[in-house]
């Protein structure tokens, strides 16, 4: 299928925070930034979640999440409607998603500290641009 | 039930980003560009662009719900539970105050070490005009700052 | 969008996949080429900076530095980087620390573009932990070689069949500045690159084990020769010992029958001396030493050899001697004979007579045998002269004494038998023939002090001697009456 487009994998990089907003199955809304929506095929995309909170407890009763992100070159944000799917603790997108948790840790003095306790699988639904979000590039003035 | 020091925050150099629902439990997502605490201390206005209006306030005359989050470039961040109330257009004063917001979050993005080439496109390529203004009570306050009490409510 | 719309569109996204293949078949040329440089040379120090330099001028990577494993422990060594004020080789790398450290752990690629985020985010957390008291001291961040705010990083790990030998990372300080092609790119190198490194690590120490072998075997060799030589040295020592050996087994053998012979011989010959020193001994009563000595010596005949010879015989005794031994005492007879025979004996040999005999007063001295000489009848003579002198002063000395002894001579002159006369253990020498008879009877008739000769022998001496007749004599064991002179004086 492909939903995501090869010009959104900039987006998913991490260099500007994201943002995912999910709804507990009592109807409360929540909306949180988080460092980085991970790319794991043209379907599906990966939350990391190293400390437990409501983002990871709503989609466990209600799957549907929608996040944000937005690409640090070209500067076009996206709506990704998510469906949350599974949760992995082991394999390659976790093994990919640790990896970089663990060099960033062992940069920061916090190895074994922060780790990944395990990577959310989300298919996603739709990636929109958000053309009228954001004023072209070469508008803004300098 | 807003904090002096919550207050300050709000309105400081700060990202803010709203979530609401539908009536089948689907969330939304928009950044909204800039809020001021009302004097009450109880409700919160904030400026959501024109692109998300329409279907946030779909949702909020459906459930009333909302999320806010309020985060600094420190990763101090704060999460405001509430219902909503009204909603309006914004004025001019509305749109000074978006103005002197986008401003100081510029400024501090550029103190804090963010290229020129991302902290202006970022900052300054949000639409943030036109906007409708929408105003929600607080109900739950939650500290959302990563670390070992995230999550933790506080008012 | 209608057709002309579309069609626009359609031709953009071709020329765009056209962009992109042409784009990637010059990475592809790129690849090979960089491939060909770094395989041309097995010169590690050399394959690093070319793979590197490559890197920066061909695919653009700036900042990018190789690092490899060390031999034994978990961790990697910067052994050649580009594009860094300080070059950092030789900086440490501990498994499991940062980009590079992680990829070594895990031994696959990362890409990170938003290092700079992620490490405020977990800066921020951190803060939090340590307010709460949450963190130990001992977590600290660590060191790491390279651009020190570096957004972005693509580590990828050299591996040669699976076994990892070290890192290759690029590095930038632009954010998300490497993406899926730079990955590819490095993924292709790292290859290539990872079997480069190997071969020149293989090849440095190939070349470090051809070297030691070489020693080894140049050692071997200087030990080879001393060995040799040492051996040459041993054998030719070893030869000539056995040389030597065998000239002295020939020699020893050479003795040893030396030594038969010698040892045969010398039984004779002290058979021979001992036969020969019973004879000096033997001859030595008869003869002076001298004589004996020169007759051993074969300076004469043997003289016991039995044989005929004209010899001049003398026979001397003491007139009175028997009845001056029938009243004298054993000390005053031996005392006589002592005096007598000292003087007798000086005269035998100061006139080179052979003392045939003696008994008691009596004694026979011959003259020309053993040892010949030319005047024998003529010292015969002159000795029974001197003698006759010599008795006389003893005379004299013993008359003191009351003794009452005078000298009589009989000297013949004629043929004899000569030679060993006895027996076994016993032989003496002796003569034997008519001569000594009438020597031996005319001193029986000499009266004192007379010395009695033939008147034949007187015929050969009549120049010599004064005689005086005595008379024919009837001697016994001679038919005829001899004609007999006494030798008054010597002429002369």
């Amino acid at each position: 299928m492909g939903v995501l487009p090869d010009e959104i994998k900039p987006a998913m990089e991490g260099v500007i925070p994201a943002h995912v907003a999910t709804c507990s199955l009592d109807g409360t809304p929540n909306v949180t930034a988080l460092s980085q929506v991970y790319y794991v095929d043209a379907d599906h995309v990966a939350l990391s979640f190293q400390f437990f909170n409501k983002t990871i407890k709503n989609v466990r009763e209600n799957p549907y999440a929608v996040a944000w992100i937005i690409s640090p070159e070209s500067f076009d944000s996206w709506d990704l409607e998510l469906e949350y799917d599974h949760s992995e603790t082991s394999g390659p997108v976790f093994d990919a998603m640790d990896m970089r948790i663990e060099a960033i840790a062992s940069m920061t003095g916090m190895t074994g500290i922060f780790k990944l306790k395990a990577a959310d699988i989300y298919r996603v639904k739709s990636a929109v641009k958000n053309t009228d979000e954001r004023i072209p590039l070469a508008a803004i003035d300098k | 039930m807003i904090s002096e020091k919550l207050v300050e925050f709000i309105h400081g150099p700060v990202f803010m980003a709203i979530g609401t629902r539908n009536e089948k439990l689907r969330p939304t997502h928009t950044f909204v560009g800039g809020a001021i605490v009302n004097q009450d201390r109880e409700t919160i206005t904030c400026f959501v662009p024109q692109h998300r209006a329409e279907e946030i306030r779909g949702n909020l005359e459906n459930n009333g719900r909302i999320a806010m989050a309020v985060g600094s470039l420190s990763h101090e961040s704060y999460q405001f539970k509430g219902r909503y109330v009204s909603s309006r257009p914004t004025d001019a004063r509305d749109v000074a105050i978006q103005e002197i917001h986008r401003t100081k979050l510029l400024a501090l993005m550029l103190q804090y070490g963010y290229q020129e080439q991302i902290a202006r496109p970022l900052v300054l390529g949000f639409r943030y005009q036109p906007a409708v203004a929408i105003t929600f009570r607080v109900e739950e306050i939650f500290l959302q700052t990563p670390g070992p009490e995230a999550g933790k409510k506080i008012a | 969008m209608d057709i002309r719309e579309q069609i626009a569109e359609n031709d953009r996204i071709i020329e765009q996949l056209n962009r992109e293949l042409a784009k990637k078949s010059t990475e592809v040329r790129i690849i090979q080429q960089i491939s060909s440089e770094i395989n041309s040379t097995l010169d590690l120090a050399r394959i690093l900076q070319l793979i590197l330099d490559s890197m920066d001028r061909v695919l653009g990577f700036q900042h990018c530095m190789i690092l490899l494993k060390d031999e034994s422990e978990e961790k990697l060594r910067v052994f050649a980087s580009r594009g860094y004020d300080r070059e950092g080789v030789g900086a440490e790398v501990r498994f499991g620390e940062g980009v590079i450290g992680v990829v070594a752990r895990r031994k696959k690629m990362m890409r990170l573009g938003n290092i700079r985020s992620s490490m405020n985010y977990l800066m921020a957390v951190r803060a939090k932990m340590e307010e709460a008291g949450q963190l130990q001291a001992d977590h600290v961040p660590v060191n790491l070689p390279g651009l020190a705010n570096a957004q972005s990083q693509l580590a990828i790990p050299l591996l040669v069949k699976e076994r990892f030998i070290g890192v290759l990372a690029v590095e930038s300080p632009q954010p998300n500045a490497f993406d899926e092609l730079d990955e590819i790119l490095l993924n292709i190198l790292a290859n290539q690159v990872a079997i480069a490194i190997d071969n020149a690590r293989m090849y440095q120490m190939e070349e470090g084990r051809r070297k030691e072998l070489d020693e080894a075997n140049a050692k071997l060799l200087r030990l080879n020769e001393s060995l040799e030589h040492m051996v040459k040295e041993r054998t030719a020592q070893l030869e000539r010992a056995h040389a030597e050996l065998s000239t002295a087994f020939e020699r020893l053998g050479e003795q040893a029958t030396e030594l038969a012979a010698f040892n045969r011989t010398l039984e004779q010959r002290v058979a021979e001396q001992l036969a020969e020193l019973e004879r000096v001994g033997r001859l030595k009563r008869f003869f002076s030493p001298q004589l004996a000595q020169l007759i051993v010596a074969g300076g004469a005949e043997d003289p016991l050899k039995t044989h005929r010879r004209e010899v001049t015989v003398v026979f001397l005794d003491l007139r009175g001697f028997t009845a001056f031994a029938e009243t004298s005492e054993p000390e005053e007879i031996m005392g006589v004979l002592g005096e007598y025979h000292a003087e007798m004996g000086k005269l035998i040999l100061a006139h080179e007579g052979t003392l045939e005999r003696f008994t008691g007063d009596g004694m026979m001295i011959f003259f020309n045998d053993p040892v010949p000489v030319p005047n024998p009848a003529e010292r015969a003579i002159r000795m029974a002269v001197e003698m006759r002198e010599r008795v006389a002063e003893l005379v004299a000395k013993w008359k003191k004494r009351g003794y009452d002894l005078r000298l009589g001579v009989g000297i013949a002159q004629g043929y004899a038998t000569i030679g060993a006369i006895g027996f076994e253990g016993r032989w003496d020498y002796g003569a034997i023939g008519t001569v000594t008879n009438l020597a031996a009877r005319l001193c029986g008739e000499a009266k004192p002090d007379q010395i009695l000769i033939s008147q034949r022998l007187l015929g050969t001496m009549e120049e010599l001697v004064e005689a005086e007749p005595v008379g024919d004599l009837s001697l016994k064991g001679f038919l005829k009456p001899v004609s007999t002179f006494n030798v008054v004086r010597l002429k002369g």
